[in-house]
């Protein structure tokens, strides 16, 4: 057979093959895979972990100090500022 | 507080701790479960080990030369064994535990030399066995052994006995190798703590699985480190050598645990091509390196 | 020439897997062997339930206590805390917190340090009033002037920062919350708040919403909220800027109304990295200044005070915020990092920089040292002092807490998990305020004083975390 004439449909056949294959992957996702988020569990990655101590610390700084906020939301709840 | 309320039973057997979890009130019903699971773990233990000289394996491999009469149990596990040496090209055989001999990863760096590989090559190979059902013939000198099948027969086995007993939702957990029957009461999935290969019990990963299986192969632990290559513990049959850079690990979901274990085991026996072959066949699949 | 389809090693698994268990349970592989095999390892261990996480419905209780002491017998406190969350199983949340407050000591009242004895006069019970006294003991003497209601009278020694001694106040705050998945929203709650001591009141409210995306990599969250605080003065609201006397004054309370909302987003960068940006926006309408404190009036040309006034702020302060914070997991240390940058309507702009080392010293211990760094800018009225003979600006405050200072916190935790459900730790902490002391147009004698009246303190925290079902 003619190799030249083949080869526009090896052609076709691969990129209809690789097409496929990047839709069947899924649309890229930013940060890792759910496999890899094995770190992620622990308690102190959580960004609401230990709480009771972040408030007491911040209520510290927000009575001694002009600025408010960061974490949680703004103001204070009690008389000291 | 609804749900979440699991019956635990861990023991210890295939020199891991293995774990039974039912999402179940009734007391008798789990108690039920747990010993049937238990019984036939160590049924199976006791039955493949190599360690023990009654077990079905031992008398195998002590016949030397000499055909053995092998119940129908056995015979289906070596069915299977042929087949996934078929399947994998010859990377996945029973036969190769011969080179335990020579081969001590204990992260020095003493390599066995080739000479001493090249007195084993004879012994290893399954086409070498004789293998007509019910008979089994080794060649002398040479040994089967089912490690790298046992735990993940005997979660599916424990998965499928149990729900003999009881369509409660359940998770079967031999060291890492795991299996659930289905999702939990109220539909959500089943959420499994992993530890990572590298530390012991410092870092832990979550899983979330509504059906099917997990396993592993592979283990970052045993290694060989010479002039700055790390031999890992997998090796190849056909050359007697570790398999070029293979992953440290590779997990597998799939609907069975025998199935995700041997998908991992002949994943990573692909070496450098592991995570191309997971890919192309289109598994749930991950390898740390 | 054709490109073979061939068939996936994986189905042919599937199908073999599958049947080999199928045919193994149709032969009742079990009960064929003859043997009966010994179960020599019968120990059972940890049969208890330890999952707590996602999807498992359990509750955590966390009950902590702070201890705070500044240096130079200021400002001591002590505020137990407790903290319940129930988490449903549907990725519900209920959570109740209780924290009663216990402050005593001696607070600066804003009179400028000097180089003669100075004296000060507040109100006091009068006949008949409802008021608790505050401040009776302490060094005051309280003074009948015949025909007149009585007040209280105190000194400060030359050279000393002048402070009201006998500051005593509790406070108690219940604060409830209720979240949950709602539609497409990932979370979707409220809450409300109230807080009381015996010359403040707060109800706070608020009402939050997040979603997730890219795989539960990205959070963004929306809140709103919004307080609304009654200051009941002991000896009534002074008039701003008026002359400090000890008589009880009319205005009974003032209030002020705050709306906020805070813009996050949370992001899980890389297997290890994660990462949290929040915007947050602040508007306080209402009465905003401290309605005991003063400010000296001073001599222009000797710096000795002639007379206190009473302090005066703004009745609107808008502020923007911007918090940038990263975890990073390295294995066997964890760092936080966080940065913030403020700024207000009131002329400050502050910057904060945190960062901590967690090091897992075993599975069940870890110590995390820690250093804070801040620095904030003067409000634009602030004053160490006011000038006589000069016309009053229309706000002033020597509240050092609206000046300009740079402050340094050195902290170090330690924590100890007692089982899979328990935690204890503890965390110490020195915070020390500096500032310039001697600014350059100091008047006379002031020149001489160390004008900066900020604090240092130590403090610590111990806490209890206890997870069950």
């Amino acid at each position: 057979m003619n190799r030249l004439t083949n080869m526009p449909r090896l052609a076709v056949r691969l990129l209809a093959s690789a097409a496929l294959g990047i839709m069947a992957c899924g649309c890229s996702t930013i940060g890792p895979e759910p496999w890899e988020k094995d770190l992620m569990a622990k308690k102190a990655m959580q960004v609401d972990a230990y709480a009771s101590e972040k408030n007491a610390a911040d209520h510290i700084y927000f009575s001694k100090e002009a600025s408010s906020g960061g974490r949680g939301f703004a103001g204070g709840g009690c008389g000291c500022n | 507080m609804l749900s979440g309320r699991d019956t635990l039973y861990v023991f210890q057997a295939m020199a891991t701790p293995c774990e039974v979890r039912l999402e179940t009130d009734d007391a008798v019903v789990a108690e039920r479960v747990f010993q049937a699971v238990e019984t036939e773990t160590r049924r199976i233990e006791q039955k493949y080990s190599r360690y023990r000289p009654d077990s079905v394996v031992s008398r195998i491999n002590a016949a030397a030369g000499s055909q053995v009469e092998v119940d129908s149990e056995t015979a289906m596990l070596l069915d299977f064994s042929a087949q996934c040496h078929a399947l994998s090209r010859g990377l996945f055989d029973i036969t190769s535990g011969v080179l335990r001999r020579i081969w001590n990863f204990d992260g020095s760096n003493r390599l066995p030399d080739q000479s001493q590989i090249a007195a084993l090559t004879h012994l290893i190979g399954w086409r070498k066995v004789t293998w007509a059902r019910p008979f089994i013939a080794l060649r002398p000198g040479m040994e089967i052994d089912f490690g790298g099948v046992a735990k993940e027969y005997a979660v599916d086995r424990a998965l499928a006995i149990a729900g003999g007993i009881t369509k409660a939702p359940l998770l079967v957990n031999f060291g890492g190798d795991l299996c659930v029957s289905g999702p939990r009461r109220d539909g959500s999935r089943w959420k499994i703590a992993i530890e990572a290969v590298d530390r012991s019990g410092a870092m832990e990963g979550l899983l979330e699985l509504s059906r099917g299986a997990v396993a592993t192969s592979g283990d970052a632990r045993r290694f060989l480190l010479k002039d700055g290559v790390r031999y890992g513990h997998i090796l190849n049959p056909k050359t007697g050598w570790p398999i070029e850079q293979a992953p440290r690990s590779v997990t597998v979901a799939a609907g069975t645990c025998l199935e995700a274990g041997m998908m991992s085991t002949i994943a990573i026996l692909q070496g450098r091509h592991a995570e191309r072959f997971l890919k192309r066949e289109g598994v749930r699949a991950w390898c740390i390196r | 020439m054709q490109l073979k389809r061939r068939p996936k090693v994986r189905d042919q698994l599937a199908r073999l897997s599958a049947g080999l268990i199928a045919a193994t349970i149709a032969a009742h592989v079990e009960q064929a062997d003859a043997q009966t095999y010994d179960t020599q390892y019968g120990q059972k261990y940890n049969t208890r339930n330890d999952d707590f996480g996602p999807g498992i419905a359990y509750s955590q209780l966390d009950a902590a206590m702070l201890v705070y002491s500044e240096q130079g017998g200021r400002i001591t406190a002590v505020e137990p805390t407790l903290e319940l969350a129930v988490h449903g199983p549907k990725d519900q949340i209920l959570s109740l917190g209780l924290t009663a407050d216990a402050v005593s000591g001696a607070t600066p009242n804003g009179a400028v340090k000097t180089d003669v004895l100075q004296t000060f006069v507040t109100p006091t019970k009068t006949a008949g009033s409802s008021y608790s006294v505050t401040g009776a003991s302490g060094g005051s003497t309280i003074i009948k002037v015949p025909g007149q209601a009585a007040i209280r009278q105190y000194t400060v020694a030359a050279g000393l920062l002048p402070m009201d001694k006998g500051f005593q106040d509790h406070r108690g705050a219940f604060n409830l919350g209720y979240a949950q998945p709602l539609g497409w929203l990932t979370q979707f709650g409220g809450g409300v708040g109230y807080s009381m001591e015996s010359d403040y009141s707060s109800i706070t409210g608020n009402v939050h919403a997040a979603k997730n995306f890219n795989g539960n990599n990205t959070t963004l969250s929306l809140s709103l909220n919004t307080e609304y605080d009654t200051s009941t003065p002991f000896g009534g609201v002074p008039v701003p800027l008026a002359v400090m006397d000890g008589t009880w004054k009319t205005a009974k309370s003032k209030t002020k109304t705050q709306m906020g909302l805070v813009v996050g987003l949370t992001q899980v960068l890389t297997r290890n990295w994660l990462m949290q940006l929040n915007y947050a926006y602040d508007n306080q309408d209402g009465y905003q200044t401290d309605p005991y404190r003063i400010l000296s009036v001073v001599d222009p040309s000797s710096g000795e005070p002639l007379r206190n006034i009473y302090e005066n702020r703004p009745t609107k302060r808008t502020s923007q915020s911007v918090f940038w914070e990263n975890k990073l997991d390295f294995g066997p240390t964890l760092t936080d990092i966080s940065l913030r940058y403020f700024k207000d309507s009131w002329g400050i702009t502050s910057k904060t920089a945190e960062i901590s080392e967690r090091l897992d010293l075993s599975s069940s211990f870890y110590i995390e040292p820690s250093i804070r760094w801040y620095q904030q800018s003067a409000a634009n009225f602030f004053r160490n002092y006011l000038v006589g003979g000069q016309t009053l600006p229309s706000y002033a405050s020597s509240d050092i807490r609206l000046g300009k200072f740079t402050s340094i916190t050195y902290g170090a935790k330690v924590g100890y998990a007692l089982s899979g459900r328990t935690e204890l730790y503890v965390r110490g902490g020195f915070y020390s305020q500096t500032g310039d002391g001697h600014p350059a147009d100091a008047i006379g004698q002031l020149k001489n004083q160390n004008l900066f009246s900020g604090t240092k303190a130590m403090f610590a925290f111990v806490g209890y975390t206890w997870n069950f079902h």
